[in-house]
């Protein structure tokens, strides 16, 4: 009795296993592509990705396709990671609404979050998806000195903790015109570039102290149980987590004299950088190779130019990155051929200016993923990496490609239509 | 005797002025041997031939026979296309986002402004060089236009990008008049705050200029009787909305939405405006028709793409447009997107589904039929202007470089290096 019992256990239990066993077989997704731009292990001509729960589970030539596995053709198109977009303010503000990036009631606002302002269901974000951007840095504005704590999103979901894959991602910081022109208007610190300089380190300056205190209480509670907890301030947390190196810091400036600015408080507080914008990087790319500082910028300056993004150039990216600076590169306009969605486009200008192709493409994924330090889960087609993909309808870098589906997270986010 | 001698001198004089004139102003030829020629309006030459002289196109086509004595410029990888054209551009007036030139925002109706007195012949600061960068990507004819701060901005122009004075660019001042839908201005004082506030400004600007036509109206009538009459002051602002009451002038207005659109059209249909062209435009798809049966032109850009939220797609405005009947030009709202990328502008509606070659025309021959100045240009064919842009490869791909310039027959621009 009790073995005829066991065996009847065993034999639903060997159905069961058997019946998990067919419904993960089911969740397996092929894709088979003409071309896969891997990035980080180059271009396998006629290959296939494997797609479960969200995840690659295998990329190579001739991989054996599961019999169960849903298999989506692309063998006329390529294949590359979801692009990611480094820097920018989408999702803050909807069209018509007053501005949403600039908290400008204050030069610094370190402790502001952006996920408290970023809009899952903004048009914007939808539109951008639409041109294989899968992820971006949503980030304040360019017109506080200090403008808060950026997030690395995933473009999908519904509520911020489906999107979000870090935040705090940083804490982003403005020099130059932005905050001059902002304060200056109101007759307020800071009117000029050295006030916004001053503000910078005056900021980490009280930030050191305070995590001393910290260190302090930390050091006087092990023989003290008594000591005193010092008051959590929440404008100088990220700001110690900074000087700590837990955070990066991602510095706005274009001009020459903003970036040296940017390098010299880089060294003086021996911080965790990137810079953003660098119009003029070009002429400085061997101190900031140096300093092995990455940089994020727009190589076209399709968009309006303003008075510090003059001398921006084509070559800025080529030069920057034959320098040995890691180059990622991002659109800063909102309309037309500089528009987000068109960023494999901004990354085309760049080849034009003579960058390497491959560095290009690189700028646009695994350099942005690295630099945002989320490397170990999106940016490139690898085994293990969360199944972000683009399907093309051939050269990232040409005008005419489409972009025909999209994934996240192993989920179709875009679909082209057949008739456009 | 004296008569007679005034007769002889006057008749000499034109004629060695008709010996002169002819050697002097007779320069030399210049063929171009090119791979592709688009002509836009007579089709595509596969090795085609253009002669210039005297800065205007002197024959188009294939196997034309050169000249003696004529400069050769020889590229057999060449493509040729006729100069550029961006009919909605506010090139070099100033920095985005600081005090500019193109937006006198003291008041929301300044219809007497003339955009050539804030024109500098090279671009201001930080665009010192944004007329030679336009030249330098093939764009070679614009209107330069007031900015829409204000609902009616003043007096566009149509210019040419080469000469070293804003007279010497100048093809036709004033081209039309500037207006702007939707809310202007923002909170500053003295401006409409609502849609129909902004209506209301043109409604009344029109009116008062009726009203100042009829007070001169009364005083022709009353000099005829009293020569002693006291004629009206001259106002600058009504002069200029005259014009457009009398349809001497073109209107061009900015428009955002379908909701502007339709109250631009009202506008026009009541004030009679002549040659009436919407500029941007990014409801207008909802309302094609409607443009295309009054044959309302649409200034498309810099936004190409318009999200339909209904159905969660993007709408390819420019081809949607065209499609429905409406003419359309393709602009860059020069330094929204810079005036150099003009051509990309085009390649975006490309992309998204426009006919190459009619994505073309709306940089080219669309635009000077808009102008009223097809008679000279927007195509290459014998007598027209000789503006034209000499690529590397197909016009519309980023990687393709431009390898010369010509404006009036005269080479404004050439890549350095290796051509």
């Amino acid at each position: 009795m009790k073995k005829k019992l066991s065996l009847m256990l065993l034999v639903v239990l060997a159905f069961g296993l058997l019946w998990v066993g067919v419904s993960a077989e089911q969740g397996v997704m092929a894709i088979k592509a003409g071309k896969i731009l891997t990035i980080t292990a180059g271009t396998i001509e006629h290959g296939v990705i494997l797609i479960e729960k969200g995840k690659i589970i295998e990329v190579g030539k001739e991989l054996p396709i599961p019999p169960q596995a849903t298999v989506i053709d692309a063998s006329n198109s390529t294949v590359m990671p979801g692009m990611i977009e480094a820097h920018t303010t989408i999702g803050l503000r909807e069209r018509f609404e007053a501005p949403g990036a600039d908290e400008t009631t204050d030069p610094c606002t370190p402790q502001l979050k952006v996920i408290d302002a970023l809009n899952p269901f903004s048009k914007d974000i939808k539109e951008v998806v639409f041109g294989g951007i899968t992820t971006a840095l949503i980030t304040p504005g360019r017109l506080n000195v200090i403008g808060g704590q950026p997030a690395v999103v995933k473009l999908t979901g519904t509520t911020i903790s489906q999107m979000v894959l870090l935040e705090p991602a940083g804490v982003k910081i403005s020099l130059g015109e932005g905050p001059k022109q902002a304060y200056g208007a109101k007759r307020r610190l800071p009117s000029t570039r050295m006030g916004s300089a001053y503000l910078v380190r005056k900021s980490l300056t009280d930030a050191d102290y305070y995590l001393n205190q910290w260190k302090e209480y930390e050091k006087k509670k092990a023989t003290d149980k008594e000591a005193k907890k010092p008051k959590v301030d929440l404008k100088l947390e990220p700001l110690a987590k900074l000087l700590e190196g837990k955070l990066t810091a991602f510095i706005e400036c274009y001009r020459t004299d903003d970036i040296m600015t940017a390098l010299r408080i880089i060294d003086e507080f021996k911080l965790k950088a990137v810079l953003v914008g660098c119009a003029d990087g070009h002429k400085v790319a061997d101190e900031i190779a140096r300093r092995k500082v990455s940089v994020i910028l727009s190589p076209m300056g399709t968009g309006p130019r303003r008075i510090e993004t003059k001398d921006v150039t084509i070559n800025n990216a080529a030069i920057l990155s034959r320098a040995g600076v890691k180059v990622v590169i991002h659109s800063d306009a909102s309309l037309g051929v500089g528009a987000i969605r068109e960023l494999p486009l901004a990354a085309a200008f760049a080849v034009k200016g003579g960058m390497d192709r491959d560095e290009a493409l690189k700028a646009i994924t695994i350099n942005a993923a690295e630099i945002l330090g989320v490397a170990d889960r999106i940016g490139s087609i690898e085994k293990g990496k969360d199944a972000d993909l683009v399907i093309l309808s051939g050269d990232p870098f040409h005008y005419l490609t489409r972009v025909e589906k999209v994934f996240i997270n192993g989920e179709t986010v875009f679909e082209k239509k057949e008739q456009n | 005797m004296f008569q007679r001698s005034v007769v002889i001198a006057a008749v000499f004089i034109i004629l060695s002025g008709l010996f002169i004139f002819p050697t002097e102003g007779e320069e030399k030829v210049i063929a171009i041997r090119a791979g592709k020629v688009h002509t836009v309006t007579g089709g595509i030459i596969e090795n085609g031939i253009i002669l210039i002289k005297n800065g205007k196109f002197l024959a188009v086509g294939k196997g034309i026979e050169i000249p003696e004595g004529a400069t050769v410029i020889e590229v057999p990888q060449g493509v040729v296309t006729p100069g550029l054209i961006d009919t909605h551009s506010h090139l070099g007036l100033g920095p985005s986002g600081g005090i500019t030139e193109d937006n006198e925002m003291t008041s929301p109706a300044t219809p007497g402004l003339r955009i050539i007195d804030s024109l500098h012949p090279r671009g201001l600061m930080p665009h010192q060089d944004s007329y030679l960068d336009a030249i330098a990507e093939g764009v070679t004819t614009v209107i330069a236009r007031p900015g829409s701060g204000n609902v009616i901005g003043g007096l566009s122009a149509l210019i040419k990008l080469g000469g070293e004075t804003v007279d010497e660019m100048i093809i036709r001042f004033p081209q039309d008049m500037k207006m702007a839908m939707g809310a202007r201005g923002g909170a500053l004082p003295g401006y409409p705050a609502t849609r129909m506030g902004t209506a209301w400004t043109v409604r009344k600007a029109m009116n008062e200029a009726q009203e100042y036509a009829d007070q001169w109206e009364e005083y022709r009538k009353e000099k005829e009787k009293n020569k002693d009459a006291t004629p009206p002051k001259i106002d600058l602002d009504k002069e200029a909305l005259l014009q457009v009451m009398k349809g001497e002038l073109p209107v061009h207005i900015h428009c955002g939405p379908t909701v502007d659109i339709l109250t631009a059209i009202r506008l026009g249909e009541e004030f009679h405006f002549k040659k009436l062209s919407l500029g941007h435009a990014t409801g207008g798809c909802k309302v094609a028709e409607e443009l295309a049966k009054r044959g309302v032109a649409v200034v498309v850009g810099p936004q190409m793409m318009v999200f339909d939220e209904e159905r969660e797609e993007l709408v390819n405005l420019a081809d949607c447009l065209l499609r429905a009947g409406v003419k359309v030009n393709i602009m860059t709202d020069a330094d929204v997107v810079q005036q150099e990328f003009l051509r990309f502008q085009a390649a975006m509606a490309i992309k998204y589904g426009m006919n190459p070659e009619e994505a073309l025309k709306a940089i080219t021959i669309y635009p000077a039929q808009l102008v009223e100045a097809a008679d000279r240009l927007g195509s290459i064919e014998e007598g027209k202007d000789a503006d034209l842009v000499i690529f590397d490869g197909d016009p519309f791909d980023i990687m393709t470089r431009v390898l010369r310039v010509f404006i009036n027959g005269k080479l404004v621009y050439e890549k350095k290096g290796e051509s």
